[in-house]
């Protein structure tokens, strides 16, 4: 059997996390090597990976609904906004015009995702009696109110144009924000949040990975794949839409509460009907209903502008005053992005990743 | 009265303009099944092509006007051609999110063109009578506004009698009630599409300009207003076209009435609503409505089976 990777000889091997040892052994490098990231990268790779963990977080959120439920959200980025509020208020400083209570980071960081799940839950008697386009017109209607609340609510979010500071690192009593010292080394603040991400990466991964072995999960897909069959195999489709709203929001607010402590600040301007799009394009093109397409995909956007950067100085577009500066250039590779995935691979980069691994498995012949 | 009076033109006339583009969604719904997020964009790109045309190359502005129009439907059915035509009989969800790719393409284009300072689209509106106004004791009527009012109002007449009487529109109908019994009528389902977003195109700009003209002005929040049409659509139901027309008037009347009755609401309430709330008051009644009725006002409910 040993020799034989892919012959399963009961359910639930076949359907663990990790079905061989060569998975095993390479989940287990990428790990350390990622370990290893903030000792050799510089300061603005550093960020992007970060940025790039904490979306991959929150875009797995949008996976659970989207993707493994099949429900269309169009308004993640609003969770995720919640999820930052709620981190700046409890784990914030007060100032004159902003409430804040400067609590731990192990009181905030639960409290923020428990809070987002708490609006998914207060809407889903809306989400889960809608489907189709017409939930997604709904969740439409909640960007534009959640913008609403975010611009007025000032003694929260301080404003439109204005912003407030997010959450300050205290850690069991630990102040981070100046740095840790262990040792010799000396870890600094954004090496402290990379860490974190890395961990709670790792751990939602795992959990989304989980879902999709679970009962919830495969009721999930099975709401996806044809609710009324769903609802005839004594699925119940209210409390299963429900869950997974709670649960891609829990995740939506879990990221959000960390994503903005790297930048030190966040305004309500943020979290527009774009930057929700922008959760649903980074599902599309990693591949929507896995677990890695996210990952994928969330890596792809957050290193996409430096990239196009790269590109930008290597043909000196930039010096000659291209008509589109950018960030212009960013969003309509973007835009062309979406529409090509959803054209010629509507499986996304895991599509791709999935058909290259299979032709190296069985190269030289075709299958 | 004089308040609730202006504000109902206000509301009837923003409902006549938003109903133009509503009825472009549901074309497009129906004939194709495409719930089309690129139409806001196609609004407002209507509007950039005339102000282009008539401001930037000082063309004269009624030629301006048609050549922007037709443009912004020959924009649709290129959109058509190239990007929707190879998802035909993709999932719903997978060609809505398509048209998001083609907003965000259109939207950056334009934003860039349109820059910080808003544009004028050149109309001759603004020049006439009291600062392109008049007064109807005491309600301030705006030429634009009332022109708006009677161009939805002849639009929406002519779709009409073009639906029942002419063959193409007779074949559009076929289509939108099912595409392969058309198909084997003889319909080329191909060119229907392709009219269909012409004429989806077309109903954009002139919404654009109703939307922009004037003292309006063409800035980028313009694409804000244009996206307003979206629980428009939702509330009518997105398969009705007179659903389309009404709940148009709906969030047009909702928008004017709470612009005006905002502070004396907030006064019986007792609690602020915030700047801003007219524009997602659209937003509110959608929710509540589609909570209620979930195909919207008229739309048709669905019927599945396993």
């Amino acid at each position: 059997m040993k020799n034989r990777p892919n012959l399963f000889t009961d359910y639930r091997k076949e359907s663990s996390i990790f079905p061989n040892n060569t998975q095993k052994f390479w989940f287990a490098v990428l790990i350390l090597v990622s370990c290893t990231f903030p000792f050799f990268l510089s300061s603005y790779w550093k960020l992007l990976v970060t940025t790039s963990l904490l979306t991959a977080i929150a875009c797995w959120g949008l996976n659970i609904v989207s993707g493994l439920a099949g429900q269309i959200n169009l308004a993640h980025g609003v969770f995720v906004g919640i999820g930052t509020y709620v981190s700046a208020i409890i784990g914030g400083v007060a100032t004159s015009s902003v409430i804040g209570y400067e609590l731990d980071m192990i009181i905030w960081l639960p409290l923020s995702g428990l809070a987002a799940a708490f609006v998914g839950i207060l809407i889903s008697p809306v989400s889960a009696r809608l489907k189709g386009l017409n939930l997604g017109l709904v969740t439409l209607a909640l960007v534009f109110i959640g913008s609403h609340f975010f611009s007025n609510l000032k003694f929260i979010t301080g404003g439109a144009g204005l912003g407030r500071k997010a959450a300050s690192l205290k850690f069991l009593g630990q102040d981070l924000e100046a740095g840790l010292q262990i040792g010799n080394v000396l870890l600094e603040k954004n090496d402290i949040i990379y860490y974190f991400s890395l961990f709670l990466c790792i751990v939602m991964g795992l959990g989304v990975k989980n879902l999709t072995r679970s009962k919830i999960g495969r009721a999930f897909s099975a709401i996806r794949d044809r609710d009324i069959a769903a609802e005839a195999l004594g699925i119940n489709l209210f409390k299963f839409k429900m869950y997974a709203f709670a649960l891609a929001s829990f995740y939506a607010g879990i990221a959000g509460s960390l994503l903005f402590t790297i930048a030190g600040g966040v305004e309500p301007g943020t979290f527009n009907l774009l930057y929700s799009i922008i959760f649903i394009a980074i599902v599309i093109i990693g591949g929507a209903g896995t677990v890695l397409g996210p990952l994928y995909g969330a890596f792809f956007f957050t290193t996409l502008p430096g990239i196009i950067q790269a590109v930008l100085h290597a043909t000196g577009l930039s010096d000659t005053g291209f008509f589109l500066n950018a960030g212009e250039i960013e969003r309509i590779v973007f835009g062309f992005f979406i529409i090509f995935f959803l054209i010629f691979e509507p499986r996304g980069l895991w599509g791709i990743w999935f058909r290259l691994r299979n032709y190296f498995k069985a190269w030289p012949f075709s299958y | 009265m004089i308040t609730f009076l202006q504000a109902t033109f206000e509301g009837l006339s923003l409902g006549a303009v938003y109903s133009l583009v509503a009825i472009g969604f549901v074309l497009i719904y129906k004939a194709t099944d495409v719930l089309s997020f690129a139409q806001p964009a196609l609004v407002v790109v209507g509007a950039g092509l005339i102000s282009a045309l008539a401001v930037d190359r000082g063309v004269p502005f009624w030629i301006a006007f048609i050549v922007g129009i037709l443009l912004t439907g020959i924009i649709g059915l290129v959109m058509e051609r190239t990007f929707l035509r190879p998802m035909v009989g993709e999932p719903v969800f997978s060609v809505a999110i398509l048209t998001i790719g083609i907003d965000i393409l259109l939207r950056t284009v334009l934003n860039n063109w349109i820059g910080l300072n808003p544009r004028y689209l050149g109309d001759p509106f603004q020049s006439f009578g009291n600062f392109g106004s008049v007064n109807v004791g005491g309600v301030t009527l705006k030429y634009l506004e009332i022109a708006a009012l009677f161009t939805g109002v002849i639009i929406i007449i002519l779709l009409s009698v073009f639906f029942k009487r002419s063959k193409y529109g007779v074949a559009m109908m076929a289509t939108s009630y099912d595409q392969e019994a058309a198909l084997a009528q003889g319909i080329n389902v191909g060119r229907i599409f392709g009219l269909v977003w012409l004429i989806s195109g077309v109903l954009a700009g002139f919404a654009g300009f109703f939307i922009t003209g004037g003292f309006n002005t063409l800035t980028q929040a313009s694409f804000l207003s244009a996206l307003r049409v979206l629980p428009a659509v939702a509330i009518g139901g997105l398969d009705s076209i007179p659903g389309a027309v009404i709940g148009s008037l709906i969030i047009g009347l909702t928008q004017g009435y709470v612009a005006y009755y905002q502070l004396m609401l907030e006064g019986v309430i007792g609690f602020s609503l915030g700047s801003g709330f007219s524009l997602i008051a659209p937003y509110l009644i959608m929710f509540f409505i589609l909570i209620f009725k979930p195909d919207g006002l008229f739309g048709t409910k669905e019927v599945e089976r396993v």
